[in-house]
């Protein structure tokens, strides 16, 4: 009996049993030729920023977009990193919120999900319905901001910006259709063990959604490492800025202060490279992520089947 | 005898309960509070009254979008394009979630997947600033190719009919990393045995996939378009502001309410207005997701959202 | 398990106490503070605030106050040295402080509203047409400025603002922002290059002809370069317009936003659609012209450029702007030895200039403050005492900037570091110009300052709140078949703006229209 994982890793046979498998060639080439062409449709754009972030600006400005760095110029990465204090502040702040996020987010979305997930459980479309609805009708910013500002009392603190976002219906119901898919006969077998309901989802049904656990936790943490509109709305304090919003911030002012400075007859003495500057953002906000991103991704081949549990 | 059995059920199902009260909480709290805000769509809103205390207007704040003469175009434009959206990103994924699963090569795989996720990361305005460097009539690097080829350049920015194919592209090239992993994670979970069996049956591997692999995934798209399907009624505003910007020419085939509603209150910033396009919106979804989710109900009862 | 259990239990407790706590509290966004009443002051009041503490010229100022202002921009670098200094002479005569809270460029249009929607506790915010004056002025989010307020606790501003920029300045017949003091001219010029004009032998650019025949030479002969580039933007008008349009004609266009205009010289001020005269029509087709010669970029609308960028960078040949913004960005180009020779150019300079409305810049008093009188007093000082103005403007003397004499400053380098936000609604007569903006701007403005046209409309305001939902329609049928038009992307120039009016007319032209009317028939009675 195979898990996936053991299957994926041995080399796809093309000759098996001495005859050359054709289904499998053909199906290789097929494959090969696809993924390569949406990589690539998906890596020169990239390569596109990254160029431009080492680029001159006058350069970009005169000729567009290389694919290739013209004129090697550090000077938007110069920028970006002028205050490595404020840069690396906002490094910690994005790292502690998006762990400290994900981490109670995905307790709470698969805990959620599980109940959800039970056949016997006979409010659960009820609840369902009660999730889904939040994603239809909204009240809009006004009322939200308020009640975060003024009642809650959450402006500048840690908690405006993980709390708002640790829920999220989306992500609940997409876990709930994967628990769904996990037999019942080993649910009920552990009930006639006498197990009751949080003991099956954590130490049952939790190791048998690896994927799903660590599908919906690449997404929570990709939407806290990218967040930037809860620090917009929720966060004055410079020391609780998170790197999206720094950046953000940075590009906006500079754009906008050299306007500011022009309307006002201001001499502006330093040219700002804007159009280096943000594909250098782009760069500094995603490098991390990616380099993270290949650990994480032998979840999604990993899983322990269900054959395997079953003996 | 009724609450006799709800008290029953109560105790019955505490555990679950239990398990289901902080999103409970969460939701009321984070959603449902703030609903209350709808109805600023249907007050003239000032600081002094705040939600509660301003004056109604009944539907005045609607007035605006139904008078436009535009409501119908951009109402049909957002349908149609989500539509598009759904059945292109989703095949587009599924296709490459199975062949990055069956594909040999590990370090390729690998190397593949993460490539993927590569659009996610960039932002629309910058894709938008991209788009122009490559589709403007100038300069562009497709332009650029054409002349090369000695084809006359197409002036891609003023032809509307060009922009459903570009947008819808563009849309699928933005999301295809993100999907792609869902349905990855979806198929890791099928049972290999089953693989086994087929292929001791002697079945290839395109019949492994359309019998055994594409069924299985049915659960996971069904989930994924009916989530969509609520939200049917709202344009991705980043994406359209940033491709299409104040282009007019454009507006007949790539408008959606977003961004009209957007520009009608440019000026005026009207809050009650911008509410009553979202209440717009959200009813349209709403009656949208009630009678798709009823069919899939009567089709497959736990196939359903709710 | 029994731990995982209470646990859980825990869990739910927190958070429905959060929930209950939360609805406890009042839903009411707005708290019960009212618009704070005037200060016990006594009757008398001096025209001067001398630097007594405990009393100001009979106003009551033994009490110290935290003044709080909010500022659209980025804090600058040096915000604490130089607000203290603001802050130790502020103390010495109105026994204040100041505060300042900024909203970054990146930010201010999503936080300026909910500033005030959240009832947020601050003194003084910017306010400016641009941000949405009128609007947060209706909503109650300003505290109403009466004469007698004005006179008692800014006796100086009260002076020295001009009859027409209060008059500016008021929503419905009433005030709710003390504006900038300053009539500066934002009429918009050309700025384009000189050396290429050199190069071809073309006549001065002093008339549209002769802008014509620019852009066109540049077009055939210069490969690379584009005769213009118009300013990216939610522009209703052709970026030309201002120039070849409204001071052509010797319009009011009430400020761009709307189909409509009346002629300076019309005493009845009758409104007419801009889009239904001749002078519209030649002025299609003059684009029309340009467009169909390359005279911009094809995709111009699309286009995420900064013209100014470009402009600097050689790859446009003329972009228009206000004076203020070109003089600056010909100063950069000089300091920065660029190869191309560059010029302003007012291709109407014998037509009509009008004075900006003073709306540009302005400070308003929060609605719910609580110190209201201690406000006006800071900004009475801050506009017309020199010491204040020039600390709150340019910053600490020596370090951020050095005098010239006493109208002009030298920027050092470390002036990048006090500068950025808008602490422009404090311009006065007693701003100070930097030695580095060329003389031919500062020529130029004055030579419009001694051109303006004063007319009885000057200060006219139109109150769109009954045909807010016209307006909305208008704007979008503009842009989407005005702009169009007016960059030469119509083929048909004839069938064009036949559709572009009946779309006007469908989206509710002839309603705001009369509307508009009224208003000004209104105005113009009321001030026989």
């Amino acid at each position: 009996m195979q898990t996936s994982t053991e299957r994926l890793n041995q080399r796809a046979p093309l000759h098996s049993r001495g005859r050359l498998q054709k289904d499998r060639l053909l199906f290789s080439a097929i494959g090969y030729v696809s993924l390569t062409l949406l990589a690539l449709l998906c890596v020169l754009p990239f390569l596109l920023v990254v160029s431009s972030s080492l680029t001159e600006e006058s350069t970009i400005i005169v000729k567009g977009y290389p694919f290739l760095p013209v004129d090697f110029s550090l000077e938007a990465y110069g920028i970006l990193f002028k205050y490595p204090t404020q840069m690396l502040k906002a490094y910690i702040v994005t790292i502690g919120v998006t762990a400290a996020g994900t981490l109670l987010g995905l307790f709470l979305t698969s805990m959620t999900a599980y109940a959800l997930s039970r056949k016997d459980f006979k409010w659960r479309n009820h609840f369902s319905f009660f999730f889904f609805f939040t994603t239809l009708f909204s009240g809009g910013l006004v009322p939200w901001y308020l009640l975060i500002v003024n009642y809650l009392h959450m402006k500048d603190t840690p908690l405006a910006l993980v709390i708002p976002m640790v829920l999220n219906v989306f992500y609940i119901i997409v876990m709930k259709s994967f628990m769904s898919s996990i037999p019942e006969a080993i649910v009920e077998s552990a009930k006639i063990d006498g197990a009751g309901d949080f003991l099956i989802y954590a130490r049952l049904i939790i190791p048998l959604s690896k994927p799903a656990l660590a599908t919906i936790g690449l997404f929570l943490a990709l939407a806290y490492w990218n967040d930037w509109y809860n620090a917009l709305l929720f966060v004055s304090n410079e020391n609780l800025m998170p790197l999206q919003y720094y950046l953000y911030k940075m590009l906006g002012n500079m754009d906008g202060m050299r306007k500011a400075m022009m309307s006002a007859g201001a001499v502006v003495t330093t040219t700002i490279p804007s159009e280096s500057l943000k594909m250098a953002m782009t760069v500094v906000a995603t490098g991390p992520i990616l380099l993270a991103y290949p650990f994480v991704q032998r979840y999604f081949v990993q899983g322990l089947t269900i054959g395997a549990v079953k003996g | 005898m009724r609450l006799h059995k709800f008290l029953y059920d109560v105790k019955r199902y505490r555990t679950i309960l239990l398990m289901l009260a902080p999103a409970v909480a969460f939701f009321l709290l984070f959603a449902y509070v703030p609903m209350a805000g709808i109805v600023i769509a249907f007050k003239h809103y000032d600081y002094a009254g705040g939600i509660f205390g301003s004056a109604w207007n009944g539907l005045a704040n609607f007035r605006f979008f139904f008078e436009s003469g535009d409501a119908w175009t951009v109402t049909r434009n957002t349908a149609l394009y989500n539509i598009a959206f759904i059945a292109v990103n989703n095949f587009l994924q599924i296709f490459a979630a199975i062949l990055l699963f069956e594909i040999g090569g590990k370090w390729f795989r690998k190397l593949t997947q993460s490539i993927l996720f590569l659009p996610y990361f960039i932002s629309w305005v910058v894709v938008g600033a991209i788009a122009y460097n490559l589709l403007n009539y100038d300069i562009g690097t497709v332009n650029a190719l054409l002349k090369g080829l000695g084809l006359e350049p197409v002036d891609i920015y003023n032809t509307p009919s060009y922009w459903p194919f570009i947008l819808v592209a563009v849309s699928a090239w933005k999301t295809l990393g993100y999907g792609t992993v869902m349905y990855l994670a979806a198929i890791a979970g099928i049972d290999t045995e089953m693989y086994e069996a087929a292929e001791i049956d002697g079945a290839n591997i395109f019949q492994r996939i359309m019998r055994i692999t594409l069924p299985n995934l049915y659960p996971t798209l069904i989930i994924l378009v009916l989530l969509a399907v609520g939200n049917i009624f709202r344009g991705d505003f980043g994406m359209f502001y940033n491709m299409v910007g104040n282009n007019g020419i454009l507006f007949s085939s790539t408008d959606v309410i977003d961004t009209f509603v957007f520009r009608s209150l440019i000026t005026s910033n009207d809050i009650g207005m911008s509410a009553a396009a979202g209440v717009f919106q959200s009813v349209l979804g709403f009656a949208t997701i009630m009678t798709v989710n009823y069919a899939v109900r009567k089709y497959d009862k736990d196939r359903a959202l709710f | 398990m029994a731990t995982k259990k209470s646990f859980l239990l825990l869990a739910v407790i927190l958070l429905i106490a959060t929930v209950l706590g939360a609805c406890g509290g009042n839903k009411n966004s707005n708290s019960s503070s009212t618009p704070a009443a005037e200060s016990s002051a006594p009757a008398s009041n001096s025209a001067e605030s001398s630097g007594e503490t405990g009393a100001s010229g009979g106003i009551d100022t033994s009490e110290e106050v935290k003044l709080k202002m909010i500022f659209v921009g980025p804090k600058p670098v040096d915000y604490d040295s130089v607000f203290g200094e603001i802050n130790k002479k502020l103390k010495e005569q109105i026994n204040a402080t100041i505060e300042g809270e900024f909203l970054d460029w990146s930010d201010w249009a999503q936080k300026y509203p909910l500033k005030l929607a959240a009832n947020e506790n601050f003194d003084l915010i910017y306010s400016a047409n641009w941000a949405g004056y009128n609007d947060q002025a209706l909503k109650g989010g300003f505290l109403e400025l009466t004469e007698d307020m004005l006179s008692k606790y800014m006796p100086k501003t009260w002076e020295a603002m001009s009859k027409v920029s209060w008059d500016q300045a008021k929503v419905n017949g009433k005030l709710y922002m003390v504006p900038q003091n300053r009539g500066e001219s934002v009429e918009k010029l050309i700025l384009y290059r000189e050396d290429l004009r050199k190069k071809y032998n073309l006549p001065a650019i002093d008339s549209p002809e002769a802008y014509a025949n620019y852009l066109k030479t540049i077009a055939q002969n210069e490969k690379g370069v584009i005769p213009f580039t118009p300013e990216t933007g939610d522009w209703k008008y052709h970026n030309l317009d201002r120039v070849l349009l409204k001071q052509e004609n010797e319009w009011n266009m009430f400020d761009l936003d709307m189909p409509f205009a009346f002629k300076l010289s019309d005493p009845k001020g009758q409104v007419f659609n801009v889009f239904e005269t001749e002078e519209f029509k030649d002025l299609a087709n003059y684009y029309k012209d340009l467009a169909s010669n390359n005279g911009w970029s094809k995709n111009a609308l699309n286009s995420k450029n900064d013209h100014q960028q470009d402009f600097k960078q050689g790859k446009t040949a003329s972009i228009t702007h206000n004076n203020g913004t070109l003089g600056a960005l010909m100063a950069l180009m000089r300091q920065e030895n660029s190869p191309y020779e560059v010029a302003l150019a007012d291709i109407n300079p014998d037509k009509a200039k009008s004075v900006a409305i003073s709306t540009q810049n302005g400070t308003s008093i929060h609605a719910t403050s609580k110190y209201p009188e201690r406000a006006l007093m800071f900004i009475d000082l801050v506009q017309n005492d020199k010491e204040l103005h020039d600390l709150i403007m340019y910053g600490i003397e020596g370090v951020h900037y050095e005098k010239s004499g006493e109208d002009k400053y030298i920027a050092t380098d470390k002036n990048p570091n006090y500068t950025g936000f808008s602490n422009w609604s404090f311009n006065s007569p007693l701003n100070r110009d930097n030695v580095d903006f060329p003389q031919e701007a500062s020529d130029l403005v004055k030579k419009w300052e001694e051109q303006v046209y004063h007319y009885p409309l000057e200060t006219f305001v139109f109150d769109n709140s009954k045909v807010k939902t016209e307006i909305s329609n208008l704007g979008n049928v503009m842009l989407r078949y005005a702009i169009p038009l007016e960059y030469g992307v119509v083929k048909d120039v004839d069938a064009g703006l036949a559709e572009l009016n009946k779309q006007l007319k469908a989206a509710g032209l002839e309603k705001v229209q009369q509307e508009l009317q009224s208003q000004i028939d209104a105005f113009l009675a009321a001030q026989q």
